[in-house]
């Protein structure tokens, strides 16, 4: 290797230091600053106060928080088995049938519809008095009381996500051998067997994929919650991505919203670390 | 044929809350009526009802700013990552790994780790609520995904090329603006079009960030329609803004289908 000969040229550091500037100026040092503020009283006006973990502690004891990592929970089980699960479903059921992508197509519909946008069209059908309750003849509140709220809106989640993850396990089942499939069926094997094992463990790879990206992404749950509820009534539907902004921003408690912060992406980091062991292990 | 029967059932249950949006995206802003809203109305008042979300909720605004936003930040930021991509693999720069790791780490950090001080730090600066402290944050979060990709790409173009191009007398730069970055076109494209889609559906850094409704992008603004789709908005005018303001990734997305799928698989070499 000819790392030094004059061919490569002496401006090399300008040319990476564009990237490595805004990374760190705007991802790497907020991303410090408040690990720090997260041990401090602050208010965003007058200096922060060394507070050491006090805003730590106070996480352990807040009632709201509890609501929020509660919800958060139900967010990453509900996504796992509704979209996630379903999409696997839906993907099994429809690749090796004649023309199977058109019955694809209503479930990558609502794909359309992206973040504020899905949730804006979803509250005059679920609001009180909204349509859905005229179509199911209910009188239910599905956006005040707990969980009905949060799976509710786990619902409209649902309704969107079914069909990008219907494609990513379609092109999944599409990718993997064909010999050891038709191997087991000329053995025998049918149906649930069939699918249980051989399938699913040829397509393991991909589910991997999907699974692992729907478990962050359900961990950060955020748009949905703040258009449709705002985290409430009351604080009864927030995640832990709602919490955090609201105790930052509406509370004005700097410090305690940055712990939040720093709680989320712990959890994040340890879920996706444990999922990944996971992965590689088996 | 169970199989079909199940997915034409669940199929119908999908295609049921797009068929009531679009009826009652359509219907005239006044007849809204959640009673009757399963019924087609007789009047066509889709454009109207357009028209009047892009007026009255001063949509027309916000689109143009994050049309601004999601062209101009992926640009800069796939540009700035391909640079980076280009110095650390073709440039052989020293501890080259290391860079990359530095710029790709940036992806690790959810968005809520940067908001607080994002948020002071731009108030002190004089950038909080303007396009330009927008354009600033877009673009930084653009620029690991650009390496990462770019930085892939770049491994698999033989050395050879720019052996030879520097044999010619050309500059270092020169080479990465009209070799290095012509070929890898459809990875720039993959990568833009990831980017673009983020920062239009982007709510979190809109919402922490701007106030004013021409700075704020547009999903943002619409989460501010929402509170007062019951106590001003009608409805119809409501769903049409959200059709309205998810077009444009879908009609990218449709374009671009084929480029996509074509830089997707050339960015994992």
């Amino acid at each position: 290797m000819t790392t030094r000969s004059p061919i490569l040229g002496r401006f090399r550091y300008g040319y990476v230091a564009p990237a490595a500037l805004l990374v760190a100026g705007l991802l790497y040092a907020p991303f410090v600053w408040t690990a720090y503020l997260s041990l401090t009283r602050y208010d965003g006006l007058a200096p922060p106060e060394w507070a050491g973990l006090a805003n730590f502690g106070k996480l352990f004891d807040d009632p709201a928080l509890l609501t929020s990592l509660r919800n958060t929970l139900l967010w990453v089980v509900g996504t796992m088995v509704l979209p996630v699960g379903l999409g696997l479903l839906v993907a099994v059921l429809s690749h090796d049938i004649k023309g199977g992508a058109w019955y694809r197509v209503p479930f990558m519909l609502p794909y359309a519809l992206s973040g504020a946008g899905l949730a804006l069209v979803w509250s005059p059908i679920l609001s009180h008095g909204g349509i859905a309750n005229v179509l199911l003849g209910v009188d239910t509140a599905f956006l005040q009381s707990a969980p009905v709220n949060t799976l509710a809106m786990l619902l409209v989640w649902t309704w969107q996500q079914l069909g990008v993850n219907t494609l990513l396990f379609v092109v999944g089942l599409q990718s993997i051998p064909k010999e050891p499939i038709e191997a087991a069926r000329l053995d025998g094997a049918s149906g649930w067997r069939l699918f249980r094992h051989i399938t699913w463990p040829l397509m393991r790879p991909l589910t991997a994929v999907v699974v692992g990206l729907a478990l962050v992404a359900s961990l950060k749950t955020f748009d949905i919650v703040w258009v449709l509820t705002q985290g409430g009534p009351g604080r009864n539907s927030e995640t832990l991505a709602v919490t955090m902004y609201k105790e930052t921003f509406v509370a004005s408690d700097y410090g305690y919203g940055s712990a939040v912060a720093v709680m989320l992406t712990v959890v994040t980091g340890l879920a996706s670390y444990l999922y990944l062991k996971r992965q590689v292990a088996s | 044929m169970i199989r079909r029967a199940v997915l034409v059932v669940l199929g119908l249950v999908w295609l049921y809350p797009t068929y009531l949006l679009l009826v009652n995206a359509a219907r005239p802003a006044a007849s809204y009526d959640p009673a009757t809203a399963w019924a087609p109305s007789g009047d066509f008042a889709l454009f109207a009802n357009f028209a009047a979300a892009l007026d009255k909720a001063d949509l027309g605004a916000s689109l143009a700013s994050t049309a601004l936003y999601s062209v101009v930040s992926p640009l800069l930021g796939v540009v700035i990552g391909a640079m980076a991509g280009y110095t650390i693999v073709v440039l052989r720069l020293r501890h080259g790994f290391w860079w990359f790791l530095l710029i790709f780490g940036g992806t690790v950090f959810p968005s809520q780790m940067l908001l607080v001080p994002l948020f002071v730090g731009y108030s002190d600066a004089g950038l909080y609520d303007t396009r330009a402290g927008m354009l600033l944050v877009y673009t930084a979060v653009n620029v690991p995904l650009a390496a990462f990709v770019l930085r892939n790409f770049y491994s698999g173009v033989a050395f050879s090329i720019f052996e030879a191009a520097r044999m010619d007398g050309a500059s270092t730069f020169r080479i990465f603006w009209r070799v290095y970055l012509p070929i890898s076109t459809s990875a720039l494209a993959a990568v833009f079009i990831l980017e673009f889609t983020f920062i239009w559906n982007d709510l979190l850094f809109g919402l922490t960030l701007t106030t004013t409704e021409s700075v704020r992008p547009v999903m943002t603004a619409l989460a501010g329609l929402m509170t007062d789709v019951y106590a001003g908005t009608p409805v119809p005018v409501g769903l049409a803004a959200g059709l309205m303001c998810s077009l444009p990734t879908v009609l990218l997305f449709l374009a671009t289908q084929r480029l996509f799928a074509r830089g997707l698989s050339l960015g994992s070499v």
